[in-house]
């Protein structure tokens, strides 16, 4: 699929070089350009107020598609889970193990979670329940993501 | 149900199963499904259905809109549904098993040959490597992966757990005890890959994956395909075995995979809830008088999450309950008695049918024979999406 929103890098780049590049497409453009600003945007019911995320063509509670449309959200949340990656499964991790992973549980609707890193914090002692804060980071040239650090 | 409209799993049997073993998953289906034949003296034109599960859900190359059954319902809001198919991913054989149930039971066919098939996968190291240049990935995994979130090691494991020890206070030993008592049961099973006894240190020397997991909560990848055979009441009796029959039986999806993974209530409370519930709802009998219990062991969280959802301990309770003693064989309610999917290596749900259904011929089992069995549940899949089913003896 072809896209405006397609995360442009240099052509000599490597695995190594940058994670999994997200690829966007109609559904989840809004998002990855709202990143691309330094906003965390969440598709949103207007007929019944539901987060819908990951993005969807229809509200699973209400079932419109004419009334959804991007929010920007606060960007809060707390920590649901997490997990310190020890073996590297991608060549971009090599160099950057042991690395975490938390899901964020968002301040808005608790319901929606979303996967990401902590940083400035050590991986030991982050907890369940912490409260976070977005922060958008460029992670490799050309490429932003939505990194939350403690509230 | 009446006694006559059951169905029975009449014969059973594996390929050659071992890493790297060169053999093509033709050769693999092959030989497990002569296997199941032979075991239970049938012959091709007795067998009128077919199911087979060859499926490894992976991450979506961008541009693909993937979709199945389960993001439909996931999208419009049905869920959580009791019947579906999916093109990839699933809960593995036990979609298969139940497939073959529900057409037996409908009368589409009377006698339907089931089998899992799946080759080890590279290594990770092997994996990494391969890939060229910086990967693009769309559809939902456009969410997780650009974090470094590339395995169900990390999904369906590490984060399930460590929420689970932070919740109730489950410790690595009690995750321990389970992987030490599993493997005590593989020693005793001709057909397992792994049968050197452990020791607790064993078990927390070694090295972790993603924490709170270690290498020895992950089952063993390996070539393998298995084979089941189901057929009617009527029919169960024309054969070499003496039949095992399937009591209950429920197929679950609650969301999908990952966008609901992370949905999931304490991230171990969902799919395997709803099986339950389901397959509890279709019979008489209760948690009490399951005799053992093969439950998936793709990490060993899952089995924790299913004993809590069977009910045989209350929610937040698996820990302390392995840890009793009660699920070693000679407890109240043996658990993997053949040594799970980390010791009899990686079959997707299959080694516990088939498991379940030699401990009920109650012959076949040897050292390992739980006395008296007459009922076993059996378990496969997590999360957003899984199945139980609960066979007797008689
Ligand atoms: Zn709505």
């Amino acid at each position: 699929m072809t896209n405006a929103a397609s995360i442009d890098i240099p052509e000599s780049a490597t695995a190594a070089d940058y994670p999994p590049i997200p690829e966007p497409n109609a559904l989840t453009e809004f998002f990855w350009e709202g990143v691309a600003n330094h906003k965390l945007l969440i598709l949103r019911c207007g007929a019944c107020g539901k987060y819908i995320h990951y993005p969807r063509p229809i509200c699973p509670n209400c079932l419109s598609m004419d009334d959804l449309a991007p929010e920007e959200v606060s960007g809060r949340g707390t920590i649901y889970s997490h997990t310190t990656t020890v073996q590297p499964f991608h060549p971009y991790y090599v160099d950057k193990v042991p690395y975490n992973l938390i899901i964020v549980a968002l301040e808005e609707d608790e319901e929606v979670r979303i996967t990401s890193n902590l940083i400035d914090y050590p991986n030991d002692d982050i907890r369940i329940g912490m409260p976070v804060q977005v922060t958008f980071e460029e992670v490799a040239p050309g490429l932003t993501l939505p990194l939350f650090k403690l509230a | 149900m009446s006694k006559r409209d059951r169905v029975a799993a009449i014969g059973v049997g594996y390929s050659t199963t071992g890493r790297r073993t060169g053999l093509t998953r033709r050769q693999l289906v092959a030989q497990a499904a002569k296997k199941a034949m032979e075991d239970c003296g049938i012959s091709a034109d007795q067998i009128d259905g077919v199911v087979l599960h060859a499926g490894v859900a992976g991450a979506e190359p961008p541009g693909l809109d993937f979709i199945d059954a389960l993001d439909v319902a996931q999208m419009l809001g049905i869920m959580p549904i009791s019947f579906y198919n999916s093109d990839q991913g699933g809960p593995a054989y036990i979609h298969a098993a139940i497939s073959a149930i529900a057409a037996i039971q409908s009368g589409q066919a009377h006698t339907v040959l089931t089998v899992r098939v799946i080759n080890q996968r590279l290594s990770s190291a092997q994996e990494r490597d391969s890939v060229q240049g910086p990967m693009r990935i769309g559809g939902d995994s456009q969410f997780t992966m650009p974090f470094g979130s590339v395995t169900p090691i990390q999904t369906i494991s590490a984060l399930p757990a460590q929420r689970h020890m932070e919740r109730y206070g489950t410790t690595e030993e009690q995750f321990g005890a389970h992987v030490i008592s599993q493997r005590a049961n593989a020693a005793l099973n001709d057909d397992a890959l792994m049968r050197d006894p452990l020791t607790m240190d064993d078990y927390l020397n070694s090295r972790f994956v993603s924490k709170p997991v270690r290498l020895l909560d992950c089952d063993y990848p390996v070539d393998s395909a298995s084979a089941i055979i189901f057929t009617t009441e009527e029919r169960a009796g024309d054969f070499a075995k003496k039949p095992v029959f399937v009591e209950s039986a429920a197929l679950s999806a609650t969301d999908i995979l990952p966008a609901g993974f992370e949905k999931v209530v304490d991230l171990n409370h969902n799919s395997p809830y709803h099986a339950s519930e389901l397959m509890w709802s279709r019979t008489d009998l209760k948690p009490a008088d399951v005799d053992c219990a093969q439950l998936y062991d793709g990490f060993t969280i899952i089995v924790f999450q299913w004993l809590e959802a069977l009910g045989f301990c209350g929610e937040g309770e698996a820990g302390s309950f392995v840890e009793s003693g009660a699920t070693r064989l000679g407890g109240s309610l043996p658990v993997n008695t053949d040594g799970g999917a980390c010791n009899v290596g990686r079959r997707h749900g299959a080694n516990f049918c088939i498991e379940s259904v030699r401990q009920l011929r109650g012959n076949e089992s040897g050292e390992r024979q739980v006395k008296d069995a007459e009922v076993a549940v059996w378990a496969n899949a997590t999360g957003p999406f899984s199945g139980a089913v609960l066979m007797t003896k008689d």
